[in-house]
């Protein structure tokens, strides 16, 4: 039994090499790089960190502009949308409300390249090919199945009785959502924005073909397109996904609680 | 208008809010003509609630889900018109095409070696794991870290570490070996490396699946087990294994999901290669084929097989799965 906190320890060790790679050789010169990769830092250089903060491109930092205003508009959005969608479908017993949830579940199992080319060519109709909010619109339209599951269940939690004293009292439709139901959900609203917040800021397929090659790019495209000129520059390389890495690895530690009680809430039968 | 909602919802908020107990709701309105009452402020709400969302996932999912279907029937190519309607046409070149029999085992072999790596890795680290102390709680983090990463990332670390120059290779040297395998650029090896660090990447959402299922076999059929002379290996697979079902459910149609859309690492560490397509997947194929040689019409055939397959997975292997679980 004795033997347990030391094989863990092990094993972990030894799955965690490659990260530990990356986090010590952004510390590095170039040439300490390639002679020792596996040793510490020292001294350590910021040089890395700094090319990638002042490229004359400016990949990172329109990169990162872009993957924030994308993220966190894309999932406010579905946050709101599949609350009121699975709002709706977790109260409705008409029939059209079974028939919109089969097709939900269906759109959950549709991998992103079945229809990427289809989707450039809506984006062309409405003239937001290589635009942000087409590529906002895109993840609302791709995730909303996901968002609606989650709310459902949430929504099947608040008692209905409460809806009906709020109605009685004489809120409409709206007021009795946002300021009865839509409060109660949050928890879901949390999973919701932790999940698909991670999701979008590390989608590379999607932003990668909506925003094109021409116009700005999402860091973790961003993350694509620097390895092709640094080379073999490994130190130049991880400091950039290191910076690309950070913001979303930041937002989930502090939500951390409830992204891993989201990912295995209701899915194991205990 | 306002005024006009108002008053709609005041009046049928019984009937609008379903209950549970359906004669409750119906004991004032039963009497009443139903069908346009019960449906008009259905609709209503329907529209209210239900339209932005749907709406969205009419346009980039419904709609090209739509478009891949008819466009497979077509020989589509946005530079090379005009567009005939070909039948099967597609379909039947498919079955004689090399590059997508190459594609088909591609895939079929990254899915089946993360579904069983992962599973089998995920068990193994979770039963070691599953102690509440605080280095425990810690090596959790360290295995779900890659989860939160994007595979673009993970991706390009792998890279640099498997790379013929990379830092394995180097450290192999170092240790004395001349001739490092070339774990990328051999043609018989990089479909394997890929597959290595998929399995990689996906480890830690076995070990936290699996964890939750740990938790949630009771203490008390174990020490019972145990008392009735049951050994660690035939606790487990008596009471610790068919508890763990349900999440073996869970990881397995995941990673079987996610090896039959394997792209982003293709994409980013061979683009294909080594040699004639020795790493594409189906989902590599389906985009290259439509935004490299703008095969659109030949893509979106490609596209409606590998949605095939998904779908049967998704089906069968979650129904098989399911009823392993009941009948427990």
């Amino acid at each position: 039994m004795n033997a347990r906190p030391i094989v863990a320890t092990f094993v972990g060790v030894v799955f965690f090499l490659p990260l530990y790679l990356v986090l010590v050789n952004i510390f590095k010169p170039s040439a300490a790089v390639v002679a020792d990769p596996a040793g510490l830092p020292f001294p350590p250089t910021l040089d890395n960190l700094a090319a990638v903060l002042n490229r004359p491109d400016h990949l990172f930092t329109f990169g990162l502009i872009n993957s924030i205003a994308v993220t966190a508009l894309s999932v406010t959005v579905l946050t709101v949308f599949s609350a009121m969608l699975g709002h709706y479908l977790a109260r409705s017993r008409h029939w059209a409300a079974k028939v919109v949830m089969g097709t939900l579940l269906c759109g959950l199992m549709i991998p992103v390249p079945v229809i990427m080319a289809p989707i450039t060519t809506v984006l062309k109709w409405f003239d937001l090919m290589t635009t942000l909010q087409g590529l906002v619109l895109v993840n609302v339209g791709y995730y909303v199945p996901f968002g609606v599951l989650l709310f459902m269940g949430f929504v099947r939690g608040v008692p209905l009785e409460l809806e009906e004293a709020a109605a009685l009292d004489g809120a409409n439709r709206f007021r009795v959502f946002w300021q009865v139901v839509f409060p109660l959900l949050r928890p879901a609203s949390a999973s919701v924005m932790i999940f698909l917040g991670v999701w979008i800021w590390n989608d590379f397929l999607t932003p990668l073909i909506v925003l094109g090659p021409d116009s700005g790019t999402t860091v973790t495209v961003g993350v694509y397109r620097a390895i092709g000129q640094y080379q073999s520059d490994f130190g130049s390389v991880f400091a950039f996904m290191f910076l690309a890495t950070l913001p979303i690895l930041v937002f989930y530690l502090a939500l951390q609680k409830n992204f891993v009680k989201g990912l295995t809430g209701g899915a194991v039968k205990g | 208008m306002t005024q006009n909602r108002t008053r709609g919802a005041r009046a049928d908020a019984p009937r609008a809010l379903p209950s549970p107990n359906p004669a409750r709701g119906r004991a004032r309105t039963a009497r009443r003509p139903r069908k346009p009452g019960r449906f008009l402020p259905a609709l209503g709400r329907f529209s209210l609630f239900a339209l932005p969302g749907l709406l969205a996932y009419t346009l980039f999912v419904l709609v090209p889900i739509g478009m891949t279907g008819y466009n497979s029937l077509t020989n589509l190519n946005p530079f090379n018109p005009p567009t005939q309607f070909v039948g099967l046409r597609n379909y039947v070149n498919l079955l004689s095409d090399a590059e997508f029999h190459q594609a088909l085992l591609n895939t079929v072999i990254i899915t089946a070696i993360i579904t069983v790596l992962a599973n089998v890795g995920g068990l193994l680290i979770a039963m070691l794991l599953d102690r509440p102390t605080k280095l425990y709680v810690l090596l959790r983090g360290v295995f779900f870290t890659p989860v939160v990463l994007s595979s673009v990332v993970i991706s390009v670390i792998w890279q640099a570490i498997l790379t013929d120059d990379g830092l394995l290779n180097s450290a192999l040297r170092g240790l004395g070996m001349d001739e490092p395998p070339g774990w990328l650029s051999d043609p018989d090896l990089a479909i394997y490396s890929i597959a290595w660090i998929m399995a990689w990447q996906m480890l830690g959402f076995c070990v936290v699946v699996y964890l939750a299922g740990l938790q949630g076999v009771p203490r008390e059929l174990n020490e019972a087990a145990s008392i009735d002379g049951a050994g660690p290996l035939q606790r487990f697979r008596n009471v610790t294994w068919p508890m763990l079902a349900p999440a073996l459910t869970i990881n397995v149609v995941m990673l079987l999901i996610t090896g039959f859309k394997a792209y982003d690492q293709v994409r980013v560490i061979t683009n294909g290669g080594p040699g004639n397509g020795t790493t594409v997947t189906m989902a590599f194929q389906v985009v290259q084929t439509a935004f490299v040689s703008n095969r659109i019409g030949y893509s979106s055939a490609l596209a409606a097989v590998m949605l095939a397959i998904v779908a049967f997975i998704s089906v069968v292997v979650l129904r098989f799965l399911q009823k392993r679980e009941v009948s427990q």
